[in-house]
């Protein structure tokens, strides 16, 4: 009998294994599994959640980039809010002022936060000082034109108009009236935050971070009050592209703080009017995305794309210390234009998962850290006042990161590929020339302290002339030359009278 | 003397009405001069002292203005008598130059509009250009003579104050603005 | 009986500066025709205007102070509220009859409503211009009739948009004249037209096709015609946010004949 249920036991295992392999290559998924990934919150249909309970509250409104607390809430309520638009004229950059359009005040505009089934009172202040009438279209809003046809408000005088929030999400709200692109291109937008019905999860740290591009008739950095350039709109030839409305928004004393083994959730929008965002974190993965700002998450995401009118939000977890950079990873718009920001942890060092040096001596070559000598010196000369030494301290922070690449921070070069800068011959028997060099460039065999190079420097184009004269002083006072200054009158004239080479940027 | 003066004043109470101020708020204010279909002249504040239902139209108008007839019908049924005996009706015409008091006659005659309280009048095109600023209507002419303009009904007090503004238009009432019709009826005396 | 005196001292006052403004301070402008910035969907696309004369500059505070003066009634503790917001209404000025050290006599009128400003026009015997009359002059500059192609001539007027409106303002007659003898059509205030309630753009910009009959009685609201026009498209869009009792720190008005 024995012998007999072994070989049966055995032709009956392998026909189940062969039953189980053929089930397998036929078989579909699980249609209860393909469910549970596909469920829905059942947007603006399921999102009345009935009449508004309890008292009016009033709403925080915050300042970018601070982010106003959970509302806590587990009904709907009337949330009433409040919101001023004002004509502001504030810094774009250093030395650079522009006639901005806001919403309360700032660029982006005060970030409001509520929760789905809330019932909104909107009023919008337009103030008497405005030279423009403004409205505002929330895309949180289902009505007409997201509220804005119900909030044309003239200088002076207040709208009114009520909706409730149906759907959850991180909306982005703007400016409408005609020329649509003009007012969004001067700063009016912002975020409104729609809370889920059971809140967001709990993090340590929340911040507001809002992308935008501008147009001004100058050039980037070009100092003084710029006006908006309708062309360069038109072709989307953006002059700055920034976060939060100005290029130190979030460097310096003004970057982002954390610490490590802070768990950071950024609330990210991108006002436009016209370029899309590749936001990126240097030194962090976003653990989870939810991408466009809706209500499913991504997860371990280096890079994510936010649209104009459109948001995300971010999470990390915060594990060394440091300093990550925050940018759109479309480059040039980082380096030239001014899409760079900085977050900084503080805590203990973890060297198992990181044991190199701080981020941003590398990649920054201190252009934010020691941008104080730079505005020192930009208000000096504006005032007429500007010392040799207030030159010298600017162009050695300016050194640092553009020209100390090659030509090294001690001013050595490197043989037999870039010139040395210290105690020069070639550098002291000219002073027109070396600022024709550092204006157009130069190529072809040159000698310096008895040695030959042959080598290519490219014209400094995203450098002026302030700049340009500063850097120029600070190395002729440097490392053994003679001394001197130059000043930017005389830059003018040299780039004035010269010809840059073909393909140079100007 | 002043005292005397200030007694028999108040006793002849119409001239009472007629010699305080009309408020600060009041359309009436308009010095505009008005006809009407039947080719009488008058100003707003000779229509002092009752609640109205404004709006401005065009006779020739062939798409909403028979719609604000038909909406001034609509609620003048939904009245009781009494109240209907206090309402008054004001439709404004945009184009004097085609509406003139004949026109307006014929029109008031076809529609079986209640001459008693029914009043459909013409201006000169600076009194319309006012009365359209007064009462917030929009409008432009266009080049075949037409108008393009908002439209609703406006519902006055009796010192000719805004109460509040329609522009469900229709045979049967908008039901917020026939409430304050209501209301401002029973306010009124 | 002091103040008849007084009343009878101004009038030969206002007389002699209405007269003498009012004849030197209107200008021809011959008839002609062009294009809108805005699409009117009746019509070929042209718009004529016939001959008329157009002030050389915005009215001035001195001049609509005279006014004031003569007709009291308009007065900004007088006039009444359904003709001028109450709290907007000449509220710069120190006291309803007093312009005060903050405000330059030769300064463009600002803070004036529509019924205001039309009865400025109409004790001049004059009227406010047409949004038409207004397009038409202000398209030109120094030189040329109409120069809104010219990417310099709009970059300038945007100049002037950039700025804040808490800045002091210019006074009247200091920018050049364009090729008619008109000055300050651009650069300095808004200004009233006479037919600002034809102005039916929507709220909301992008609802430049909307077809709402029952709003409109007829087709859709005005839509922009050349969308790269920003200066009039701004003119336009400012023109109707306002209701005729409205008045802002940046708007002021001239008459037309």
């Amino acid at each position: 009998m024995k012998r007999l249920t072994y070989p049966l036991l055995i032709a009956f295992a392998a026909g189940v294994l062969t039953l189980a392999i053929a089930r397998d290559k036929t078989s579909t998924p699980d249609s209860h599994e393909l469910g549970a990934a596909m469920v829905d919150t059942g947007g603006s249909a399921a999102g009345d959640f009935g009449p508004p309970q309890g008292e009016p509250i009033q709403a925080i409104l915050t300042s970018p980039p601070n982010v106003p607390p959970p509302t806590g809430r587990h009904a709907p309520a009337k949330v009433i809010v409040n919101l001023e638009v004002r004509e502001v004229e504030k810094e774009i950059s250093e030395g650079v002022k522009y006639t901005f359009w806001t919403f309360g005040g700032t660029v982006p505009g005060s970030f409001i936060r509520i929760r789905q089934g809330d019932t909104v009172e909107f009023h919008l202040n337009n103030h008497p000082d405005s030279k423009m009438p403004h409205n505002i279209d929330l895309h949180a809003v289902t009505g007409p034109g997201g509220g804005a046809a119900s909030s044309f408000t003239a200088p002076g005088h207040s709208s009114q108009f009520t909706f409730k929030a149906l759907n959850a999400g991180l909306f982005v709200y703007h400016c409408a009236t005609a020329p649509v692109g003009m007012h969004v291109a001067n700063g009016m937008y912002g975020l409104i935050l729609v809370e889920p019905p059971q809140g967001l999860p709990k993090v340590d740290r929340e911040y507001y971070v809002m992308q935008g591009d501008f147009y001004t008739v100058g050039k980037y950095r070009e100092k003084g009050l710029q006006a908006f350039d309708m062309q360069k709109a038109i072709e989307e030839n953006a002059t700055y592209v920034l976060f939060n409305g100005s290029e130190g928004s979030l460097l310096g004393d003004n970057a982002l703080k954390a610490n490590v083994g802070d768990k950071i959730r950024l609330f990210v929008g991108n006002g436009g009017p016209n370029l899309a965002s590749s936001f990126h974190v240097i030194g962090e993965i976003f653990d989870k995305v939810w991408f466009e700002g809706g209500s499913k998450y991504q997860e371990n995401v280096q890079t994510t794309m936010v649209p104009p009118g459109g948001s995300a939000i971010v999470e990390f977890h915060s594990e060394v210390p440091g300093t990550s950079v925050i940018v759109d990873h479309a480059l040039f718009r980082a380096f030239n234009k001014g899409a760079l920001g900085m977050m900084k942890f503080t805590g203990p060092d973890n060297l198992a998962v990181y044991s190199g040096k701080e981020i941003d001596s590398v990649y920054l070559g201190d252009k934010a850290v020691s941008s104080a000598p730079v505005a020192a010196a930009a208000s000096a000369a504006a005032s007429g006042s500007l010392t040799l030494d207030q030159q010298v301290k600017a162009g050695g922070a300016l050194f640092n990161g553009t020209c100390s690449t090659c030509h090294q921070a001690n001013g050595a070069g490197l043989p037999n590929v870039f010139p040395p800068l210290a105690k020069s011959d070639f550098l002291a028997a000219d002073k027109q020339r070396a600022i024709g060099i550092v204006v157009n460039g130069r190529t072809g065999p040159i000698t310096v302290n008895g040695a030959d190079f042959n080598s290519v420097m490219p014209p400094m184009s995203q450098l002026n002339d302030d700049e340009i004269a500063h850097i120029l002083t600070f190395v002729l006072n440097s490392w053994g030359n003679p001394g001197g200054k130059v000043s930017a009158e005389e830059v003018a004239k040299v780039r004035a009278s010269t010809t840059p080479p073909p393909g140079a940027a100007h | 003397m002043k005292s005397l003066l200030a007694t028999a004043m108040l006793m002849l109470s119409g001239a009472v009405a007629a010699a305080t101020p009309l408020p600060a708020t009041s359309v009436l204010q308009l010095s505009s001069r008005f006809t009407d279909q039947d080719g009488k002249s008058f100003v707003l504040s000779d229509r002092r002292g009752h609640v109205q239902v404004v709006s401005m139209f065009y006779s020739s108008c062939k798409f909403v203005c028979p719609l604000l007839i038909d909406s001034g019908l609509g609620l003048d049924k939904a009245l009781t008598a009494a109240e209907r005996a206090k309402l008054r009706v004001l439709l404004i015409s945009l184009d004097p130059a085609r509406d003139t008091t004949a026109a307006l006659n014929a029109l008031a005659t076809k529609r079986k509009l209640d001459r008693t309280r029914w009043t459909l009048a013409r201006t000169d095109k600076d009194g319309v250009r006012k009365t359209a600023a007064l009462l917030d209507v929009r409008y432009r002419q266009l080049a075949d003579g037409e108008f393009n303009h908002t439209s609703g009904l406006i519902l006055l007090d009796s010192e000719g104050r805004i109460l509040t503004r329609t522009e469900k238009l229709g045979a049967t009432p908008d039901p917020a603005f026939l409430a304050a019709v209501r209301k401002a009826l029973k306010a009124s005396k | 009986m002091r103040r008849l005196l007084l009343t009878l001292l101004l009038v030969p006052t206002v007389a002699q500066a209405g007269g003498g403004v009012r004849d030197a301070g209107y200008v021809r402008i011959p008839a002609g025709e062009y294009k809108s910035a805005l699409r009117y969907e009746d019509g070929d696309g042209r718009t004529k205007v016939a001959a008329f004369s157009l002030m050389k500059r915005p009215v001035t505070n001195a001049e609509f102070l005279a006014f004031v003066r003569a007709y009291p009634e308009w007065r900004r503790d007088r006039a009444p509220s359904v003709f001028a917001e109450p709290g907007h209404y000449l509220s710069h000025w120190r006291s309803p009859v007093d312009l005060g050290p903050a405000n330059l006599p030769l300064q463009p009128v600002t803070q004036v409503s529509w019924f205001a400003a039309t009865a400025y026009c109409e004790a001049q015997g004059a009227r406010l211009p047409t949004w038409a009359e207004w397009e038409y002059v202000a398209a030109a500059d120094e030189t040329r009739r109409d120069a809104r192609s010219d990417p310099a001539w709009r970059e300038r007027i945007l100049g002037w948009y950039s700025k804040p409106a808490n800045v002091a303002m210019s006074p009247v007659g200091k920018g050049p004249s364009n090729v008619y003898g008109v000055q300050d059509m651009h650069g300095l205030v808004w200004e009233w037209a006479e037919d600002y309630a034809a102005m039916m753009v929507s709220g909301d910009n992008r609802e430049q096709k909307a077809d709402d009959r029952l709003k409109f009685c007829g087709a859709g609201a005005i839509a922009m015609d050349d969308r790269e026009n920003y200066a009039v498209l701004m003119r336009v869009a400012m023109l109707s946010s306002l209701e005729a009792d409205d008045s802002t720190s940046s708007l002021g008005f001239r008459c037309a004949r």
